[in-house]
Order: structure tokens, then sequence, then C-alpha cells
């Protein structure tokens, strides 16, 4: 059989004896991404310390033992590095952005910052603040709270439904303890992933990792290993009236896939056959989703977004839109179109998905991401060749059907934030989804 | 049955998965890997959706042939190639590896060349750009050809330049190539389109007014204010009463005076030069626009005259006040850039964590000082022959004499002796942005086309660090003394009755700490 020549490099994955693994991508750029890719969020948290992964994000950068604050903040400063972190429901990742000539002191300082972290009782009291202020920041952030809220609604009474940031309350509480606990709990081996993209070398950084964590444990205090219990989706929805806010933001969706699952490629195709789109591209009557045009010619909303989170065990597939009072029952006829895919919407979806599947590894700092979320979803960093392979591999029949799978006769989760009053009773959207004809 | 039987052998295949995934990742993952959720989704009776071959991403796909990885052999030392056509049309690239290249036509053609038209043809063109050409009837089809190769087209304008872009696969580069040129030199500008550029150009407009941050609308005043009436002055963006002044005839008598060849570059990342070389001779050489023959005749020629004057902007709804300083350099870029990094600053709420400028002067003089000022920002901005370096800053309106003074005091400084520390660190942070920006194809790109556009030669990035490093406290003490000799410009947003007037600013500037002339008033 041929075999097909790749234009990118290999990434290689070893894994230590601890269980930690090491995966890298040799681009030969002069400058590289380093970062640990963790299995932890607020999946993981209770309702007690809901917010806990959040505000040791905040802590992280604020002193190890071997560096305290201001030193690591000129070390970092001097080697001109970047050094970021993020949280997500179940992922944490903390990463350095630098020159490869600095990869060893950028281990070292990252390998520090999870693992002896100082958080000293000062500089957690004066993080409240800062936590609580961004907290009444993000409320002015629409799309945020309408995804909050959606996730909040969808998986209610379970983790997933928990947002990332946590309640005011808990950022007032948490104290030390609490924190060494979650670091303790789930800050283990096999759940970290050091991954590396640019000009690094995939032996040295392999070494690297055995000088600085060696020394993470993998076993757990009384061998209670934490296990991820199932997070039922509820069908229901949320609505947050304010008619003094300008435009109504709406979510609405429906059960996914998991990220392993199969399934994600064909919907991930229907996503990008609906596609995205806002009312300042210039684009007007001639872009290429027909729920874009739709919208321009009928002037019917000033963005919208089809899009699809995927978590280890279930997702959450739907669109999101903005748009004024008085269209939001005109936009709600987006799910006709899962049934009336044709074979050049869906040629055109293939194409687009893979092109922004490559365009989007830009840099190593993408790159990186992409190679530390794979081996935490997949265990393996997918290749390009079999994504293109994949996606090949779709149909339109296939799209229908896998798409009827989801979204036909489902109970859907929605929410809504503004001036929704004519976003339709529940009833009547859930009625609508088997309106659907073949 | 076979439904059945088909479930029960998924069932089977996603067990072997995970065990596969447990076994390589040690102990304790195998119990919260993700568990088999055999709920609702797979049990459908009446749906097909799980017949489908269900391998789970965690695992290869069976069938497709093991891939040929590509392996870099030692440094990436591609050189740019410039070559110039017959029509004065100069073509550069930049190899690099990959599959996808980045290819576009850089235009020496902004707001700055706009004197003798109406302001604004430069955002109209930004909007019409790649609609109904020649060859293609509209914008779809040049997005339907551009899909075929995974393609994505894109314009942008800035004061000095307009860059056509698109990147596409390797192998579409001819295609590309001649879509660019009729996207560049025959678009059809039909009255249809124009009039929906209109609307999009209305609808930016209200977006900046409406916008909580007023950064482009500052740049804009400060521009006006460095560079009063003249080049880079101008209006970026389309003022209000000229949306319907600009129609076909005015935009082809200015298409007709600046694009031509001799004001365009070629450049291509991502691809060999022969063959682009090669296109652009297929494509853009004696090509006759659809405006005619271009007679460059009229082209204002004009080198930036900086005025430094005031320009304010009084509204008593802002609760903030925005306040800019700038003042002119010419040559000295490297210096200049080093000097920005030196004061850096940004909100006060956070930096952004470590390596985002926490220690530059602006930060530790200015925002870590008075906690009352919601932002302090340096700014650089470099024309051919000119260049802005600006302070930004925002605080409470009854705090405007004192926000004004600490930014005056602040530029006094920048002619003192900087230490030799924070001189490393701003020239090792340049360094490494400059090498981060430049791992991105669309920014190789764009870097490659500005640079040959206006010097016709590129400085590859570590030469460019070379420079960088060699910039001593001396050359930052000359540039700054040599900037505050010229006149300021100040532009201001806001409640703006206690700002102190322009002599003052003026006479503080010049002075030897920076400080505002006191004010002795009889009645407070």
């Amino acid at each position: 059989a041929p075999s097909i020549c790749s234009t990118t490099p290999e990434t290689r994955l070893t894994a230590l004896d601890n269980g930690l693994r090491v995966a890298s991508e040799e681009t030969g750029h002069g400058t590289c991404t380093v970062g640990l890719w963790i299995s932890a969020g607020s999946r993981y948290e209770s309702e007690k310390n809901n917010g806990a992964g959040f505000f040791l994000e905040h802590m992280a950068f604020k002193g190890t033992k071997k560096h305290p604050q201001t030193a690591l903040e000129q070390q970092v400063e001097s080697m001109g590095a970047h050094l970021s972190a993020y949280t997500s429901r179940e992922h944490t990742a903390y990463y350095m952005k630098t020159l490869s000539k600095d990869l060893p002191k950028a281990v070292e300082l990252l390998s520090e910052v999870v693992q002896s972290s100082s958080l000293s009782e000062a500089d957690i009291e004066q993080q409240r603040g800062v936590v609580l202020r961004e907290l009444e920041e993000v409320e002015g952030n629409l799309q945020d709270v309408c995804l909050d809220l959606l996730h909040a609604t969808a998986f209610q009474g379970t983790p997933l439904g928990h947002s990332v940031l946590g309640p005011s309350s808990n950022a007032r509480s948490l104290t030390r303890q609490d924190l060494m606990d979650y670091i303790n709990s789930h800050y283990k081996a096999p759940r970290i992933v050091l991954a590396a993209a640019g000009g690094v070398n995939h032996e040295e950084l392999v070494g690297l990792a055995k000088t600085h964590f060696s020394g993470v444990s993998f076993e757990y205090e009384g061998d209670a290993v934490p296990v991820l219990s199932p997070c039922r989706f509820t069908g229901s929805e949320i609505r947050m009236r304010d008619d003094g806010l300008p435009l109504a933001h709406i979510a609405i969706a429906v059960e996914g896939a998991s990220a392993a699952s199969p399934d994600i490629v064909p919907l991930m195709v229907a996503n990008s056959i609906i596609g995205s789109y806002d009312i300042t591209y210039g684009g007007g009557k001639h872009l290429s989703s027909r729920l874009a045009r739709l919208a321009v010619e009928e002037n019917l909303c000033h963005s919208f977004q089809a899009f699809h989170s995927s978590y280890s065990d279930t997702g959450l597939l739907g669109i999101y839109f903005v748009t004024d009072k008085h269209h939001i029952d005109d936009m709600m006829h987006w799910m006709n179109l899962c049934t009336t895919v044709t074979e050049s919407d869906v040629a055109r979806g293939k194409n687009a998905l893979k092109a922004s599947l490559v365009g989007q590894l830009n840099g190593t700092t993408p790159i990186c991401d992409d190679i530390g979320r794979h081996i935490l979803n997949y265990g393996r960093r997918i290749p390009l060749a079999e994504w293109d392979a994949r996606i090949d591999a779709v149909t339109p029949r296939m799209v229908r059907d896998v798409c009827s799978k989801y979204i036909y006769d489902k109970c859907p989760a929605v929410a809504g934030v503004g001036p929704v009053e004519q976003l339709p009773d529940y009833n009547r959207m859930r009625s609508a989804m088997y309106w659907l004809r073949f | 049955m076979k439904k059945e039987k088909r479930e029960t052998i998924s069932k089977q295949l996603r067990w072997k998965c995970f065990s596969a995934v447990s076994s390589a990742s040690g102990l304790a993952s195998a119990s919260f890997s993700c568990c088999g959720r055999f709920g609702i989704a797979a049990y459908r009776r009446y749906s097909s959706g799980s017949g489908y071959p269900n391998i789970s991403l965690s695992s290869p796909l069976p069938g497709i042939p093991k891939p040929v990885f590509a392996s870099v052999d030692g440094q990436e030392k591609y050189e740019t190639k410039i070559t110039t056509l017959e029509n004065g049309l100069k073509v550069a690239s930049q190899n690099k590896f990959g599959q996808f290249c980045t290819v576009g036509v850089l235009v020496n053609s902004g707001s700055r060349h706009e004197t003798k038209y109406p302001s604004g043809i430069a955002h109209f063109l930004e909007k019409l750009a790649f609609s109904s050409t020649a060859q293609y009837g509209s914008k779809d089809e040049i997005l339907l050809t551009l899909e075929k190769h995974g393609g994505i087209c894109d314009c942008q304008t800035s004061r000095d330049t307009t860059m056509y872009a698109v990147s596409a696969e390797v192998k579409g580069l001819d295609t590309v190539v001649s879509l660019l040129s009729d996207a560049v030199l025959q678009p059809r500008l039909l009255d249809e389109e124009i009039e929906m550029t209109r609307m999009a150009v209305r609808f930016e407009l209200e977006d900046l007014n409406m916008r909580p941050d007023p950064e482009p609308l500052l740049t804009e005043m400060i521009h006006a204010a460095a560079y009063r009436g003249n080049t880079v002055g101008l209006p970026r963006f389309c003022p209000g009463d000229n949306v319907d002044k600009i129609d076909k005839k005015v935009l082809h008598n200015y298409l007709r005076s600046y694009y031509c060849p001799e004001r365009m570059v070629l450049a291509g990342v991502g691809i060999e030069h022969e063959q682009l070389v090669e296109c652009a001779r297929k494509h853009l050489l004696d090509v006759r626009p659809v405006w005619g023959e271009s007679t460059p005749t009229n082209v204002d020629l004009s080198v930036a005259q900086y005025t430094g004057i005031s320009i304010y902007f009084p509204d008593e709804c802002l609760t903030q006040k925005e306040y800019f300083v700038s003042l002119s350099q010419e040559d000295d870029f490297i210096p200049f850039a080093v000097l920005n990094m030196m004061m850096g600053g940004g909100g006060s709420f956070s930096a952004g964590g470590p390596g985002k400028g926490m220690f530059t002067r602006l930060y530790l003089n200015v925002l870590n000082r008075h906690h009352w000022m919601y932002n302090a920002t340096s700014y650089h901005h470099s024309y051919e022959d000119s260049g802005l370096l600006c302070i930004h800053a925002s605080a409470d309106p009854r705090q405007v004499r004192e926000m004004v003074e600490i930014i005056t005091r602040e530029f006094i400084q920048m002619a003192g002796t900087a230490g030799e520390m924070e001189l490393e660190r701003a020239k090792t942070q340049l360094k490494s942005m400059l090498m981060m920006n430049l791992e991105s194809r669309p920014v190789i790109f764009e870097d490659v086309g500005r640079q040959v556009l206006s010097t016709g030669k590129r400085k590859l990035p570590h030469e460019l660090c070379t420079l960088i490093s060699n910039v001593t406290a001396s050359d930052i003490k000359r540039v700054t003394t040599k900037m505050l000799r010229s006149k300021p410009a100040v532009a201001a947003l806001g409640d703006l009755t206690e700002l102190p007037s322009y002599e003052h600013i003026q006479a503080a500037l010049s002075s030897k700490d920076g400080r505002l002339p006191r004010m002795y008033r009889l009645f407070r």
C-alpha cells in the first residue's frame, strides 16, 4: 500500500515510569511552547470546592518554594517568555512560550509551579479580591454567561453543570487546605501530560521530564481513586430575562457525542455546514452557509455560531445566536437544515473542516495545545492523515443519520439571556424537534 | 438480532480501546478513563445512526496507509528571494515546509494617499475586496473555488498599505495567483456591491462609537493631531458624511493612480520562488486593469508632515478620560521599538501573568504606585518617513491633572539613562516577541510583503535580532532627546474640564522634571 507522505513532523510520545506522558513535535522553529496538560477541572469538584481549580490557577504564579513571587516573575520576564494557564471543565493547562534555547529553564519553572507552589496565606487573601473582581467582570460577557447557563441547565445536578469559576461564596471561603487537597487528589502522574512543540528535541525533553517530574506521585491516599460519575443530560430551559439589554443571547443544544466517539466527525462536518456568521462579515448574500444567507437576506440576527463541546462521556451539540428581540422566533428554524443537507453542502463542509483543522495549527502554541488535549482525550495524537481519512469517509447519508440520532425527537436544553420574551415556550420547542421530514 | 450483535461488537471495541489506553498510561487512570456510556444514544431503535463503522477516536483507523512524517533537518535558514518583473512588479517569496501556503498582493496605497479624494476609499476597498470580478461572477464563486483547495481569502487596509491575502494548499498556487490578479486588477464594483459595502461601513462606524474600548477612536485622533490634515493624519475609517459620496467613478479614479505594478509586491510564503515568478508572469504581467491603463500621474508623494497640535473630544457622558501624548521620530526604528518595550504598560487590573510586561516602567512607576489610573500603555506607530511614540492613559475625570503630570514626567525620564537590567530585559522581550510572532505563516507573509514594499529587501529574523542586541543605553538617550525637541501632539476624549492647556503640557515636556507649571487660582 502506498504510504502517505505527510508534510508535518511526527508527534512522539513516551511514558515515564510513574505514568506521566511526554509528547512533542519538533518543527525547527527558534521558539517553542512547553506545558503541562492535566486531567482536572471543574467536573472533578464538588459543590463545596467548586472554583478551587480556578483559584489555584490564580495562585500558580505567585511563587514557589524555590522562587518567591518576584524572583519567579523576573526570571520569566528576563527570559522574554510568556507564562500562562487556563482551566476548563475537564482540563487544566499551565504552559510557557519561550525561545528554544531556554527549554530546560522552562521545564524547571513549570515543574515547580505545579509541584511546589508556595500558596501562602497572605497571597490567598489577596487573590480572593482579584478572583471576586474577575467574577464580576465575567458577568458582563454575555456569551460566556449564556453558555454557562446552558451547561448549568443541561447538566443540572451533576458536576458538569458547575461553572469553571465557581460561585462567589466559594471564592470567599476557600482555604489553603482546600487548595492543597485539590492538588493532592488530582495532580497525579498518569493524568498529566508534558507536551511541547517548536524547536524541541524529544530525547532532551524526556530527560528533563525524568529529572523534574519523577517525583510526581501516582498513588492515591487510602487507594481512593476518584471515579468520574456519568453526568446525565436533562432537557430543560433557563431564561434570564432582562428587557434592558439591547440584544438577546440564546443557546440551544441537544446531548452530543463524547470526545472519543467516532460520531464526532460527521457532527463536525454538520457544524461546518451550518457554520458561523457575524453581521460585520462583508460577504453579505454570498456566504456559503445557507443559514447565513437567510440571516443576511431577512436580517435575522447579529451573529450565530454552531458549536459542539465534548467531554469524556457526553457532549453538547447546538447553536448559539445573538439577535434583537423581534427576530428570535424566526431564528428557531435552524433545525430543518439537518434534514435538507445536500451532496454539495457536505463536500463544502468537509473541505472547510479539513482546512480549518490544518489552519488552526499555526504557531507552536496551538500545536502544543492540540497535542496536550489529544493525548488527554484520545490517548494519542491523531495525525492529520487520519483526520483526512475519517472526514473523507463522511457521506451525506451519514450526516443525516448521525444528526437524526442526536437531534430528532430529543429534548433540547435552552438558555436565554436578555430580552427573551419572544423565545417560544419550551414545549413548543420540544415538539418542533420532531417536525423534521425526511 | 443483527442490531444487537452490532451493539455487542461495538461494546467490545470500546472496552478494547479503553484497556489499551489505560495500560499505556499506568495504574490510576483505568477507573476514570471514559467509561463507556451506553445511554440512550447508542440504543436508538429506529435510527440507523449506530450502524456506521464506529472506531473510537482513541484507536487508529484501520486500513489507512502508515504516514511517512517529515523530518526537520537543521535550522530553517531559508532565504527570502526577490525578483522584479519587467513592469515593475516585485515578486518575493520565503520557503517553509508544510502543505499550505499564503500568497498575496500588497499595494503601496492606503488612507494616507487620499489627500485629493474623499476620505474613506481605503475602507471601502477593504470591504469590497474579493467581490465579483471579470472571471468570477460573485463572491460565492470565489469562495467555492477556494474551498476546493482548502483556502480562505482576506483583505486588510492600513494607513499606508493594502494587503490582499489568500491561504490555500500549495497545489492550488496557479488558481490562487489568477484569483488574486483578478481581484486586485479587475473588480467589477457593481452598484449592489457598493450599496452593501455602504451598509457594512455604517455598521462598523456605529460599532466603533458604541464600544466601551476607545482605543481605535483615540488612535485616529492622535494621528489627526500629530499630522494635521496630511498623509498619515487622514482618517482611516470612512467619515460618516463620505459614505454616500464614494461610488464606482471615484474608486476608479483612485485605483487608476495608485494600483500600478511599480507600487505592488506579490509575496508568498511556503512555495518555491520559481513557481511563484512563473505564475506572476502568467497572470500579472501585461494584464489590462478594468479601469484602463494605470497612469501614475496623480500620485501623492507627500512626505508626512509632523505638526504637533491637540485635538479634544469633550464628551460629558464618559466617566473615563483618555489621553494620548505622542512625539515624532524619524529613523532609529529599532531603538524606538526597544524603548516602547521598556515602557510597556497595560490595564491596571492585571498585566496578564508573568511575561506580559509586569516589570516595565509604566507598570512599576505608574500603575503600581497610582492605583486610581485605569490604564497606561505605550504604543509605537511607524511609517516609512515618520513615526509616533505615544503613551495612552485613562483615569477618572477628576484626576486629569495629576495623570497628565505623571505622563509628562515619564516622557522626561525616558531621556535619562536606562538601567542595564531593564534594557536587557526589554531587548530580550522584543526579540522573543519577534520570534514568537514569526511562527505563524500569515505573519511571515505580512513581514516579507511589507519589508519588500517599503525597502525592496527583507531583513531575516536573526538579522533583526542582532540589530536589537546592538542597541545601547546611549542610543536610547540620543533618540529620546531628539524626540523631545519636537512639539507634542495631544488627543483627549471624555470629560475634559480639568485638562491642562496645550501650552502647559508643552512647557512640561520641555522642562527638566516634567512638572506642569503651577497654576494659581483664586477661586477653586
